[in-house]
């Protein structure tokens, strides 16, 4: 379970101060699929960020997997968030230098597996998306809907609780973002929690529950295609 | 992740390979300048008889101009020197000098040929552990009976007599029938400590006479002559009585109170030559060990210090543009560093997975100066701990010539081409009292070196003698 308590993240200069977030309260159940929506600038990246913990706040609670993450240094943080935590972002972000069975490798050597078992995992990871014939090629060798599969299978192939996913459809044609789509409700339904942040107003529908985020605070909940007013205080 | 890290650090370097190739080329031409600088400081620099060099002392006496400030000269009279080398009170003396002669050799096809050879006294040899490949040096009756004995270099016997051993063979010297009585091995101290004034970096003289046969003979003296005063008449008499210098002199004294003694004598001497009306400046007497020497005379020129300088600033500047390079190119990296944060990286492993990559480009940089010596392997012979129950130096010969002797405590290194090598080791005599050779079987080990090989072997000894063991590097 992913619990934030008035989380509230303030990024200072010499001359302004931007509140990020404020007292931003959500918690996610095991096995949610959640969307986040809102404008640019809202908060969503701030938001996703401090859960999968590349980012501190300012003030508030987080307990993740019923750990308090507000405490712990760098190295405790890189640890659960390889433990727990899966990335998919919008660019892909694949190493272009390595093959695919060298990406999808990566979150593993920082576990520090043995090599027998990060190959079968690997492998297995990359047999659910489809591609484990094309383990070899290089990123730019693939199609866009391809390398989002890549980074999937990385994302997964730590068996994480959780799958952060920032607009993984935003590079992708529609077809390609369905398909896609269709491969986060499989996972999802195999029992990851994901939290996706999108745009797309139609994908957000699909989901379990929807947070719409504005100026840093939650403004709107929807719940299995329903909206539903909501105050910018604590969505249980 | 040190091999992981590695290799992602190879896949950068192809992925720019001409930014990398820059980095890799900028450390190189910073290392190489410096290289070349530093070894040229460290050969020039460097102790040339590092085991004895505290108790070699080069004698300065100020027999200067009085009426003109200035530091005391650098050589000696020959007045001073004779009645130094006359009161034999250190350990071990020798006046010497530089002179040219001109040899005739026996063998009628080869034209005679002027040479620079040395006059000195017989401690020359034992003093500054001069190597000999056949015979010995002159004992002190040739000194005082003016024998007419003479000591070659290696390429002098080469020349004269095909390298064989010459010991007993006649040299003709300036018309003098001249007996060989040792062949020196190898020996080209550098800098050439025993006469700095003469050209620190000279190679060393071709012979070596009794130094009497200098005035005897009235040799051609070569080398530095400097006359504060003007000669009272003309000839060699006059030269001799005069205050012109031009003799080098050194003194081996063992302990602090053997210097101290010497000193007091030096100014002993000179308080009393001061009453004859000699040394009318203020007493300077000086006694320099071999190092301070090297410094006293700069043999070291500022010029090479100020290079030393000027190549580590270009070092630095070549590090500090690589640094510059490698910055953009970890900046244009930033996206990779952000998805390996997010799967799991901590700041620790991604600082040391980009210090891999430069000590990567560092390592290339190096390595294309490490090239340069890709033919040849290094052979370390050790003596450096006391296993081997002698105190006599040891001879080590590689296929069979002598290429190196090795004192308790020493190490010898050889830069050698790469191919089998026949190593054996043997006492050698003379250099260390008591030191003769005994009764050794003189085993052959064989060695071989591949290319950048670097081997150590130490020696040790067993029921069959000598022979060579191998050794760890840190050994």
């Amino acid at each position: 379970m992913l619990k934030m308590d008035k989380i509230s993240k303030v990024f200072r200069t010499e001359l302004v101060e931007t509140h990020a977030l404020s007292d931003f309260t959500l918690t996610v159940n095991e096995g949610e699929f959640v969307t986040i929506t809102g404008p640019s600038g809202c908060g969503k990246t701030t938001f996703l960020n401090i859960a999968g913990l590349l980012e501190t706040y300012t003030s508030g609670t987080y307990l993740l997997d019923g750990v308090d993450v507000t405490e712990l240094g760098d190295f405790q943080r890189a640890k659960l968030r390889n433990e727990k935590i899966g990335f998919i972002f919008q660019s892909f972000n694949l190493m272009p230098d390595l093959n695919l069975f060298d990406n999808v490798d990566v979150p593993l050597r920082y576990r520090g597996m043995k090599a027998a078992e990060r190959k079968q995992r690997v492998e297995q990871a990359l047999e659910s998306v489809g591609l484990l014939g094309r383990k070899k090629y290089l990123p730019a060798q693939l199609s866009g809907g391809q390398q989002q599969r890549v980074a999937i299978a990385r994302a997964l192939v730590g068996q994480p609780r959780f799958l952060l996913a920032d607009e993984p459809t935003g590079n992708l044609d529609s077809n390609t973002a369905h398909g896609v789509m269709d491969l986060l409700h499989e996972i999802n339904a195999q029992g990851t929690t994901i939290i996706m942040v999108t745009h797309d107003q139609e994908l957000a529908e699909k989901s379990q529950r929807n947070i719409h985020i504005l100026d840093g605070r939650i403004h709107e909940e929807s719940s299995a295609g329903v909206l539903a007013e909501s105050s910018t205080a604590a969505v249980a | 992740m040190f091999f992981y890290y590695l290799r992602l650090a190879g896949l950068s370097y192809k992925r720019n390979p001409i930014l990398s190739t820059l980095m890799v080329l900028a450390v190189a031409v910073g290392i190489g300048a410096y290289m070349v600088v530093f070894t040229l400081n460290y050969t020039m620099g460097g102790d040339p008889v590092p085991h004895k060099s505290a108790q070699l002392f080069h004698v300065q006496l100020d027999n200067g101009n009085p009426d003109r400030d200035g530091d005391a000269p650098d050589q000696l009279t020959y007045m001073d020197a004779m009645a130094l080398q006359e009161a034999g009170l250190a350990y071990r003396q020798t006046a010497s000098s530089k002179l040219s002669v001109i040899v005739e050799p026996a063998n009628p096809e080869i034209r005679p040929f002027s040479v620079i050879g040395r006059g000195a006294y017989a401690d020359f040899f034992p003093m500054f552990d001069v190597p000999f490949l056949y015979g010995q040096g002159w004992g002190s009756d040739a000194d005082q009976n003016v024998e007419q004995v003479v000591v070659l270099s290696r390429e002098t016997n080469d020349r004269l007599f095909g390298g064989a051993d010459s010991v007993g063979e006649t040299v003709v010297l300036a018309g003098l029938n001249f007996q060989v009585s040792g062949v020196l091995d190898y020996w080209d101290p550098v800098p050439k400590f025993y006469d700095v004034n003469n050209g620190p970096f000279d190679t060393g003289e071709a012979l070596y006479i009794p130094w009497r046969h200098t005035v005897e003979q009235e040799l051609p003296r070569t080398g530095n002559t400097n006359c504060w005063k003007p000669l009272d008449g003309t000839g060699m008499e006059a030269f001799l009585n005069s205050e012109c210098v031009w003799i080098q002199y050194w003194v081996e004294l063992r302990t602090a109170a053997e210097e101290e003694d010497y000193l007091n004598f030096l100014n002993a001497y000179t308080d009393e030559q001061r009453e004859l009306g000699r040394f009318q400046r203020p007493r300077n007497n000086n006694l320099f060990d071999v190092q301070e020497w090297m410094i006293e005379q700069e043999v070291l020129p500022d010029e090479t210090r100020i290079l030393a300088v000027l190549a580590a600033l270009l070092l630095a500047v070549c590090l500090l543009n690589t640094i510059g390079l490698l910055l953009a190119k970890f900046l244009g990296k930033s996206a990779e560093i952000g998805a390996r944060q997010a799967l799991g990286a901590h700041k620790g492993s991604l600082f040391i997975q980009h210090v891999i990559e430069a000590g990567f480009i560092g390592l290339l940089a190096s390595a294309s100066w490490a090239q340069a010596d890709q033919d040849y392997g290094v052979l370390i012979i050790s003596r450096e701990r006391l296993e081997v129950a002698t105190s006599c130096e040891i001879g080590i010969y590689m296929q069979d010539q002598l290429v190196g002797r090795l004192f308790q405590e020493e190490s010898r290194s050889f830069n050698l081409p790469a191919g089998d090598l026949s190593v054996r080791l043997r006492v050698l005599p003379g250099q260390m009292p008591g030191c003769s050779p005994g009764i050794e079987a003189q085993n052959n080990t064989r060695l071989h070196i591949n290319a950048g090989d670097v081997l150590k072997y130490r020696i040790a000894s067993g029921p069959q003698g000598m022979y060579l063991k191998k050794a760890d590097l840190n050994y």
